[in-house]
């Protein structure tokens, strides 16, 4: 058995608008294993962000509201944390990077004093120490001339240059667990490809966790070693990356797959999910994916599925499990390189 | 009636910035279409593919070049003749929530077109065409009284395409059309376009970062870098063959939904940035960055040439067969 660093257990939050109640987190267990890489998928609005920002606790309350459900930390119950609880835990035990790293850095404030205030904080160490240390990390996540760069503003540094500072701010007081929010969405795909490298090869030096947040499939595919698919508010499946990738269980995850082009095909059609995801405000009363799933049975629109364990460390939440329930074979991504294996390229 | 429905000649854009400061957004770009193909433009952001698109349409003004249209240089038309080629030529813009008039309704966002180029005579005659032109994009004629903001991406995405079906255009730019929709939304529009191209005959220009999408829907594709197209093939040949340093960086750093083929697959990072697109020096581009760079890239501008199976290429280790 893993040591698991975070667990997620039923985790109910929602958000008090005039409209009336946005349910956006409905029942989301999950854990972390200490130095993997767990990947959270999603579209817009299906609670993935609130869910990692819920566990730093980072949504202002009101309007946000904990409803029920616990988070554990090193086995150590966090959820009641009082704030002051909370300060001592963030940025040295878990730190968060965001998508827009232009808002998230403060523009008034040159970037190594953001990041020593994060050492000063924590650590009783000397002034000069954390600058050491912040030039240090400046080094480390790939900024040139780390020294002059020390002094430099947000706003002299290109977008993937930000990121970098980010995780460098992220990372300098060694956390157990770095969240990334969508950390590459703004960015171009060659800078990305340079950033999802380095939170790659740095989480291998330090021994951290990472959970990723990000709606693109590319970007799970090459850093996530667990993934969790999650639907209006849920998670309806989890599992090692291969087995979600090429063996998925739950038909919104199979139609997320065949929905993205793949260079093999040669169809122009895409499959594509019809439908949009529903309105959180008023869920529906059974499976959330129900009026979009081409498998629908009656009991779908009238229960919601439990997130049930199929295989080794594979859970769906979904009815076709049940079984009674008919047995289809759901489509997944055919690997290129296993294919090329076979053929001897 | 001309070869190709649009081609376009050496075509440049500079935004003056200041004394001596001069932006090259589109610096000596030609390509052309032939009519009812999807010509796929992909490239970093800053790269100009979007200023390409605009130039296109004459949203701006070209400092040099051409762009003919059926024959007809855009830029030089006046009054009503440029009037009537903005009925054939239309375009899809990136962000669905910022591209729609908010104060409108759908119908009249829709029937903008048909009012200005008087193509109903008829009031009924006019609520007919709206209707029918929500259908075709997959929303209902109850949709029509309703105002943007009722909706949610995909649909407004749809509501966008059918304004620029409205005026029965020839050709489309979609400009980042798909890229601020999910991935499950991202197909049914991709999945509309390609329907509404077979049905009405139109020929796109694709412009997208999405290297995956655009070679699911183009035909021919081109890599712009800093203003300049750089590669330029058949969009098979160009994803299996790519020969320009940039191209193969560009598509090895897109990652794929294989985490078996991303494990195994060599990762070949490019490094830096994109330099600055002012007053850039006459030399090739992405020498800066270009691992296989020599001294006479850094003395000269190769130019983009055929290096055979229609296959276009704007570098010298290419060309010349370096190793």
């Amino acid at each position: 058995m893993q040591e698991r660093i975070l667990e997620i257990k039923d985790l109910f939050f929602s958000f008090d608008t005039y409209a009336g109640e946005v349910q956006a987190v409905r029942g989301v267990s999950l854990h972390v294993n200490k130095g993997e890489t767990l990947a959270i998928v999603g579209e817009s609005g299906c609670g993935k962000s609130v869910t990692i920002q819920n566990v730093m606790k980072l949504i202002p309350s009101p309007p946000g509201r904990l409803k029920s459900g616990k988070i554990f930390y090193c086995g150590e119950d966090i959820t009641n944390y009082t704030p002051k609880q909370m300060q001592k835990l963030r940025g040295k035990e878990m730190s968060m990077i965001f998508q827009d790293p232009m808002t998230s850095l403060n523009p008034t404030m040159r970037i190594g004093r953001q990041i020593a205030e994060g050492i000063l904080k924590h650590e009783k160490i000397s002034q000069a120490e954390a600058r050491d240390r912040a030039v240090q990390m400046l080094g480390k996540v790939g900024i040139s001339n780390p020294e002059k760069s020390y002094r430099r503003y947000p706003h002299q540094f290109s977008g993937g240059m930000r990121q970098r500072v980010m995780i460098a701010m992220a990372l300098v007081c060694n956390p157990k667990i770095l969240f990334a929010d969508e950390p590459t969405t703004a960015l171009d795909v060659t800078t990305q490809a340079q950033i999802l490298e380095l939170i790659n090869q740095l989480k291998e030096e330090f021994g951290t966790s990472v959970v990723i947040v990000t709606h693109d499939l590319g970007v799970v595919a090459r850093t996530a070693e667990r993934i969790a698919v999650m639907y209006a508010g849920k998670v309806v499946e989890t599992g090692i990356a291969r087995d979600i990738f090429y063996n998925p269980k739950h038909p919104y995850t199979s139609g997320l797959l065949e929905s993205m082009p793949s260079s093999g095909k040669s169809s122009k059609t895409l499959t594509s999910i019809p439908g949009t995801p529903p309105d959180l405000f008023s869920p529906p009363k059974g499976c959330s994916f129900a009026p979009r799933c081409k498998y629908c049975m009656k009991i779908c629109q009238e229960m919601m599925p439990d997130l049930i364990e199929v295989e080794n460390q594979h859970s769906v939440s979904c009815w076709l499990m049940h079984p009674q329930a008919p047995k289809y074979e759901l489509p997944g991504r055919k690997s290129r390189f296993t294919q090329n294996l076979k053929e001897g390229i | 009636m001309a070869d190709h429905l649009l081609e376009v000649k050496g075509l440049k854009k500079y935004f003056r910035l200041g004394k001596n400061q001069v932006l090259h957004a589109v610096d000596d770009v030609s390509f052309y279409i032939d009519e009812g193909r999807t010509f796929g433009l992909v490239g970093e952001s800053g790269c100009g593919k979007t200023t390409v698109g605009r130039t296109i349409i004459r949203l701006y003004d070209a400092d040099d070049g051409q762009v003919l249209f059926d024959g007809v240089d855009v830029h030089k038309l006046k009054g009503k003749e440029y009037k009537q080629l903005t009925r054939k030529m239309q375009m899809i813009f990136q962000d669905p929530y910022a591209s729609l008039d908010p104060r409108k309704t759908v119908g009249a966002i829709i029937g903008e077109g048909l009012k200005i180029h008087k193509l109903c005579r008829t009031k009924q005659e006019y609520s007919e065409r709206i209707y029918e032109l929500l259908e075709i994009v997959g929303l209902s004629r109850e949709h029509a009284s309703r105002f943007p903001h009722e909706f949610s991406g995909g649909q407004r995405q749809r509501v966008g395409i059918a304004r620029a079906l409205a005026v029965n255009p020839k050709f489309i730019v979609c400009d980042e059309a798909i890229s601020a929709l999910d991935v499950s939304i991202q197909a049914q529009i991709i999945n509309l376009l390609v329907e509404l191209q077979e049905k009405l005959k139109l020929t796109y220009l694709f412009i997208a970062h999405d290297l995956n999408v655009v070679r699911h829907i183009s035909d021919d594709t081109a890599v712009m870098y800093l203003g300049k197209i750089i590669e330029k093939a058949e969009t098979n040949e160009l994803f299996d063959n790519p020969m320009h340093p940039y191209t193969i960086g560009l598509l090895a750093a897109a990652p794929e939904a294989d985490p078996d083929y991303e494990k195994n697959r060599p990762h070949m990072l490019m490094s830096g940035e994109v330099p600055s697109p002012i007053n850039p020096a006459p030399v090739c581009r992405f020498a800066s960055r270009c691992p296989y760079a020599r001294p006479k890239c850094m003395e000269a501008e190769p130019e983009l040439k055929d290096i055979g199976n229609n296959h276009y290429v704007a570098c010298f280790k290419a060309q010349e067969g370096w190793i």
